[in-house]
């Protein structure tokens, strides 16, 4: 018995002494590392700035069974953009491909396997481009986050806990990681700790389901890449139909 | 007996070490070896000569349940308020795996339509119509929903 009270006594004395374990045992009084969130702001501002890029991501979904089990599904997409107003979507799997074009005037979304396309008029940037896409027609757009990060559409003034998650590699670039909690939804980013600041990885989770599926974005980016005269231009390859496009309906 | 278990710790330490200088070069390699990165041949869809086939697949697994969510962007799930499930695609880009029904449901469906939903054909029948919905085109026929999947279709439930 003394002994163990001693042994006590000294883990004390040890862990009230120990330079720095004392604040880092301790919850920090504010959820909201402001750190976290202004690193989210300068990410924000410089995806703004890029006047043209390309990304390419892969994509683990998952999908709740009826009985809780979750089944991973794999997807890719390339995206590419100039900024303002102008995109090309390819988006893969091994269940369909699908291409999204907009060239500032027009939007198309075209199925190359059955060679049916749809297009619509549309005018705006590409941050009013997938928040549009979503609302009227259900479509979702591959890292629309991209394009709403560091504009009014993102505002970080909601966000419930941020932290610092300490560093990482994607690839080979050193990453800070940055840990979320937003309402039903824990999110977890990865941004480039040198340079300029780009997302390379980005994990969400839902906590909607009690099984917590989760979606996990790889993200390569090509910050000078070769754009040519068509890559923005859809024509109808020879043989294509056009094919109504229903617009969401309300459930 | 003190000493004993500092030994074990020594020791356990001298392997973990030297696990890890073995096991140093084959991360390495997988590093080089493509992974992911770089967007490798099958990034951003490539050239994809190779037949998809689901005919196995077990039809369980379509059976994803409605509180399931793929929340693919950060900002659509937790700034603008998104109806997720809007009886349509649960949401995500990648989401091209159709809920179909629960068990029961299926055996409502048989009832009412002559394709049994979650079944699986190589071509439609005559006079079908391609619509676009929620950005995947379906194939209507009738009161049959189908959707295209590879190169053959999987009978779906009505998505509006």
């Amino acid at each position: 018995m003394p002994e163990r009270k001693i042994l006590a006594a000294g883990l004390l004395v040890l862990w009230l002494t120990l330079p720095g374990v004392h604040a880092q045992t301790a919850a920090p009084a504010n959820p909201v590392d402001p750190a976290a969130v202004q690193a989210l702001k300068d990410m924000g501002a410089h995806l703004q700035s890029l006047q043209r890029f390309r990304v390419i991501t892969e994509l683990s979904g998952e999908r709740v069974l009826a009985d809780g089990q979750k089944l991973q599904h794999s997807a890719t997409a390339q995206m590419d953009v100039q900024r303002p107003n102008k995109l090309r979507a390819r988006m893969t799997s091994a269940r369909s491909e699908r291409q999204l074009i907009f060239d500032g005037k027009t939007v198309t979304l075209y199925t190359p396997a059955q060679k049916y396309y749809s297009s619509v008029d549309f005018t705006g940037t590409l941050a009013d481009l997938v928040e549009q896409l979503e609302e009227r027609y259900g479509i979702e757009v591959p890292l629309s986050d991209l394009f709403v990060w560091g504009t009014p559409l993102a505002p970080l003034d909601k966000i419930e806990s941020a932290m610092n998650a300490g560093q990482d590699f994607i690839g080979d670039d050193l990453c800070d990681h940055y840990a979320f909690r937003q309402g039903k939804v824990d999110w977890q980013i990865w941004i480039t700790a040198s340079g300029k600041p780009l997302p390379r990885k980005i994990v969400i989770t839902s906590r909607a389901d009690e099984a917590r599926p989760q979606s996990v974005h790889l993200i390569d980016w090509n910050l000078k890449p070769a754009f040519g005269e068509t890559t923005f231009r859809f024509t109808p390859p020879k043989g294509a139909s056009k094919v109504e496009i229903v617009p969401r309906k309300a459930k | 007996m003190k000493n004993s278990s500092r030994h074990l710790f020594l020791a356990s330490l001298a392997v973990l070490v030297l696990a890890g200088f073995a096991l140093a070069p084959l991360a390495e390699a997988a590093g080089r070896g493509g992974g992911h990165g770089g967007g490798g041949h099958h990034a951003g869809g490539g050239n994809r000569n190779l037949e998809v086939n689901n005919n196995k697949r077990d039809v369980r697994t379509n059976n994803v349940r409605s509180t399931s969510v793929n929340n693919v962007n950060v900002n659509k799930n937790v700034n603008i308020n998104v109806d997720n499930n809007r009886g349509c695609c649960n949401s995500g880009w990648d989401n091209d795996y159709h809920p179909i029904a629960t068990a029961a449901a299926v055996t409502a469906t048989v009832a009412v339509t002559s394709a049994i939903v979650g079944s699986i054909v190589r071509t439609v029948p005559a006079g079908c119509v391609p619509v676009n919905y929620g950005g995947y085109i379906y194939q209507q026929c009738g009161s049959t929903w189908y959707q295209p999947q590879g190169n053959q279709y999987i009978v779906i439930n009505p998505p509006y």
